[in-house]
């Protein structure tokens, strides 16, 4: 008996160490589930994470996402399946096909399925929400549980990039009854399907706290709390362990990696530009403009205002990076003597001053100057200084105004100004940003250049709208950044360079998000980073 | 010679309903101010929100965010939603502005009622015992450091101790409150907070204790001079009853008025502070609301803070006379 018992302990104890070396082999393959992750940014308030309630910036969309599931996502090499697991485009019927999920819940527990697509794009045609734009969208109809067709009213190329990948789905049940979203203040305004659930927003803090869905369709995310916290100093909460991902800026790279730190760097999708009131002489004359840029030096903008950290824009809008980028977009060599021949060739003649003047008038402007950059971050304007000398080097006299920043958006928003500086991201995103950026129907941006003048241009662009053909649509956009390029409705001037720092010893592994998250987002916080 | 001793009349209750006549008339005005001033900022909420946005507006889609988001009730109803205490929703957050109120009140209280409570308790203690050790060493240099502690400003002194203190010694936090979310006990969460509070606390007490120091001991010299000091002296009392109970008492009343304009001032006050450890207060409330122009926020902020410095001036007003009672017999 005493023997048979020993041998049954040995036996165990050999099938103990057996189980304990199977699970020490796979060890390193299976991620190690953590307890928190704390994200920062100075601002810290975006607003409450629904599609009715965050701010309508990149880092309010990024707080939804963690509760709103979209039909599909983007990662860090591109499209990948998110509610909907596949998608087909059938030209003859104008429709996308989605094969949704199976076994999919919100957080309250109820199940998932197509009607809920559907109720959602019927919800916002009814309710817009902003970021996706319905206009080209018939309707939808659920074909089972779990396939889901949309209709178009005509041929629309950005749809996964302004619909499918940015629309958040909203459950049924809940939202049926609500009549206006806006102040929908209920707790179960934030029942999504998302990978985490949200817990809490305190205004005067600035924080957000969401727990794991454990029920995800995707599997368990890698962290059981997600945090944000508002803190305006990057470089001391990222190098003393308070926070685990944070934008930094670039001069912070080089302390922090050394402190053993993950330094992301973005690629070039957010410009710094000059926006200019085509609308009045002497800015309405392309020549005018033309000397404009001739008389502006990007590289020495970047170099004397931000340290050499930032490359110079292309002047056709799309980033250099973008695989719609045209090569033959002109550019503009920086080059005083040519803008001063070209100034005088349309009647300004050198004053006792040394500014032109004509008719009598002296050539007079104002530069509205900003403090935004990357991120929804907001920075001391230096940029504006720098341009005023370079046209004053050329013989224009410049008046720069910093003035708070709504103040300076309203006066843009109202044309009531020469020359602005202003920002906006989204260049490596899909090329519908070129209709958000040049279009004159767009009133409330003041990014956006209000340009009706050139028929062709406004032609293009309807065109690369509705073009399915991926190679078609390319040589339409290339000729829209010549055009623009050609025509200077507004001024890329340089792309900042835009950073991100993490800690990797939680194991989790940050990025930039290919063309950006949603529309275009230049931030390294995808939630797919705490899901896979 | 006979003198004839007229007893000073006592202040009437007619005087003092006329003196909070006069308040209330004030804070009438006030609650206008507060009303018309925010609406003449350029740009609305739809402007400051969206303009540079990730999403671009048609003219319809501009026309019906500025059509929900355009409060204009006139000031008869805003008077009257004043006194039902309703003071109207963020546009930001959707939210009654009083909830957004009562969260960042309590962080500014914390912070700026401890700093000017210590600040004025080290700051009269110190000036009072400068004053009494006069032209000695100590009570030079004393003078000396704070009228240089005086000359530097709170965003000097916020950057240099988070430099030291936060990234270079790491002693302390770099922002917030408390550690967010952190499951800790009560006492812990305490704790927290108060480690938190360290630097920001810090830096306003070496901003506002200096001025409260060198007023103290000015006040302090002029009253040691008087001759009911000498009296106190020659009767044999104790040098501290002497100093607290008849010198100091006497030098007390400009540091009451100091101490009542900084709390009024509480809201405003921090806001270097609160923004350089991106402390939740209502300076960083007010200083959000009005970059977004949350008009409704705005309003509530400037006027509460208004009827603050009001009330602490009434309030002012009645402590004097406690402190010092020749004045209720001033005319």
């Amino acid at each position: 008996m005493r023997k048979q018992m020993r041998g049954f302990v040995c036996k165990l104890f050999l099938l103990v160490v057996f189980v304990i070396g199977i699970f020490c082999s796979v060890g390193p393959t299976v991620l190690a589930q953590v307890k928190e992750i704390r994200i920062a940014d100075s601002k810290g308030d975006w607003g409450y994470p629904n599609p009715y309630r965050h701010y309508p910036r990149g880092p309010g969309y990024i707080r939804m996402s963690w509760v709103f599931d979209t039909l599909v996502w983007k990662d860090d090499k591109g499209y990948i399946p998110a509610l909907a697991r596949k998608w087909t485009y059938d030209p003859k019927s104008l429709s996308f096909t989605f094969e949704l999920q199976k076994g999919v819940k919100w957080h309250d527990g109820r199940p998932f399925s197509s009607a809920d697509v559907v109720f959602t794009i019927n919800y916002f045609k009814k309710h817009p929400y902003l970021w996706v734009p319905m206009d080209d969208v018939a309707g939808a109809e659920a074909m089972g549980k779990d396939k889901v067709v949309i209709k178009l009213t005509k041929p629309y190329a950005p749809f996964l990039a302004y619909i499918g990948g940015v629309m958040p789905i909203l459950p049924k049940h809940i939202w049926e009854n609500v009549t206006d979203p806006r102040k929908y203040n209920d707790p179960r305004a934030f029942i999504g399907c998302g990978p985490y659930k949200f817990i809490d927003f305190n205004k005067a803090k600035g924080t957000y706290l969401y727990e794991a869905f454990t029920d995800y369709y995707q599997g368990r995310p890698r962290a059981d709390r997600l945090i944000y916290i508002k803190a305006g100093k990057p470089l001391m909460i990222l190098s003393t362990g308070k926070v685990d991902l944070a934008n930094i800026k670039p001069d912070m790279a080089k302390p922090l990696k050394k402190k053993g730190l993950v330094i992301l760097v973005n690629a070039r999708g957010w410009n710094k530009k000059l926006m200019i009131n085509h609308k009045k002489p002497p800015f309405n004359d392309k020549r005018f403009r033309k000397a404009l840029a001739h008389a502006i030096n990007q590289q020495e903008i970047i170099d004397k205002a931000h340290r050499g950290f930032g490359s110079p824009a292309s002047f056709g809008l799309l980033s250099p990076d973008h695989e719609f980028y045209s090569t033959n977009t002109p550019t503009y060599v920086p080059d005083p003597a040519k803008a001063r021949r070209i100034l005088e060739s349309i009647g300004y003649a050198g004053g006792t001053d040394g500014f032109y003047t004509k008719d009598g008038q002296p050539l007079k402007i104002e530069i509205l100057a900003s403090n935004i950059t990357v991120a929804g971050e907001s920075v001391a304007d230096r940029d504006g200084e720098v341009i005023k000398r370079q046209l004053e080097a050329v013989g224009i006299h410049v008046d720069l105004v910093n003035m708070e920043q709504a103040t300076t958006d309203g006066r843009v928003i109202k044309w009531d100004f020469d020359l602005a500086i202003s920002g906006h991201g989204g260049l490596l995103g899909d090329a519908r940003i070129l209709n958000r950026m040049i279009m004159p129907k767009v009133t409330g941006s003041v990014n956006s250049a209000r340009f009706g003048a050139n028929k062709e241009l406004l032609k293009l662009l309807k065109a690369q709208i509705a073009e399915m053909d991926i190679t078609r649509r390319k040589n339409i956009v290339c000729k829209i950044q010549e055009i623009y390029a050609d025509e200077l409705p507004a001024i890329s001037l340089y792309y900042p360079a835009s950073m991100a720092a993490y800690n990797p010893k939680k194991g989790i592994k940050w990025y930039y998000t290919v063309g950006g998250i949603s529309l275009g987002i230049p931030i390294a916080q995808n939630k797919m980073s705490l899901v896979k | 010679m006979q003198i004839n001793m007229v007893p000073h009349p006592k202040r009437s209750t007619p005087g003092r309903l006329g003196t909070i006549i006069t308040f209330s008339l004030a804070a009438l005005a006030m609650i206008y101010l507060s009303y018309s001033l925010p609406r003449l900022l350029p740009g609305d909420f739809v402007t400051a929100m969206y303009s540079s946005s990730h999403v671009t507006l048609t003219a319809e889609q501009e026309a019906e965010l500025r059509a929900y988001y355009t409060e204009e009730p006139g000031f008869g109803r805003y008077l009257f939603k004043l006194v039902r205490l309703d003071w109207g929703y963020s546009y930001a957050f959707l939210t009654p502005v009083s909830e957004l109120f009562f969260g960042a009140l309590p962080w500014t209280l914390l912070l700026l009622g401890t700093a000017n409570v210590l600040s004025m308790f080290i700051g009269f203690v110190t000036g009072v015992e400068a004053a009494w050790r006069r032209d000695s060493r100590l009570e030079k240099g004393m003078v000396g450091g704070m009228t240089v502690l005086e000359g530097i400003p709170e965003i000097s002194t916020g950057i240099i101790l988070l430099v030291v203190f936060a990234l270079k010694l790491q002693w302390f936090p770099a922002a917030g409150a408390e550690t967010a979310y952190a499951e800790v006990s009560l006492l812990a969460r305490l704790a927290t907070i108060s480690h938190h509070l360290a630097l920001p606390l810090t830096t306003l007490i070496l901003s506002y204790f200096p001025g409260n120091f060198l007023m103290t001991r000015n006040s302090m010299i002029m009253v040691i001079k008087a001759p009911f000091i000498t009296t106190a002296k020659a009767k044999g009392l104790p040098p501290g009853r002497i100093r607290y109970a008849h010198a100091a008492r006497n030098a007390l009343l400009p540091l009451v008025t100091r101490f009542g304009l900084r709390f009024a001032f509480m809201i405003t006050g921090a806001l270097v502070v609160e923004r350089i450890y991106s402390y939740p207060g209502l300076g960083t409330l007010l200083f959000n609301a009005i970059q977004a122009r949350d008009l409704p926020v705005v309003q509530a902020v400037v006027l509460i803070s208004s009827l603050i410095v009001l009330a602490i001036i009434l309030g002012l007003e009645f402590i004097y006379r406690m402190i010092d009672p020749r004045i209720e017999h001033a005319h």
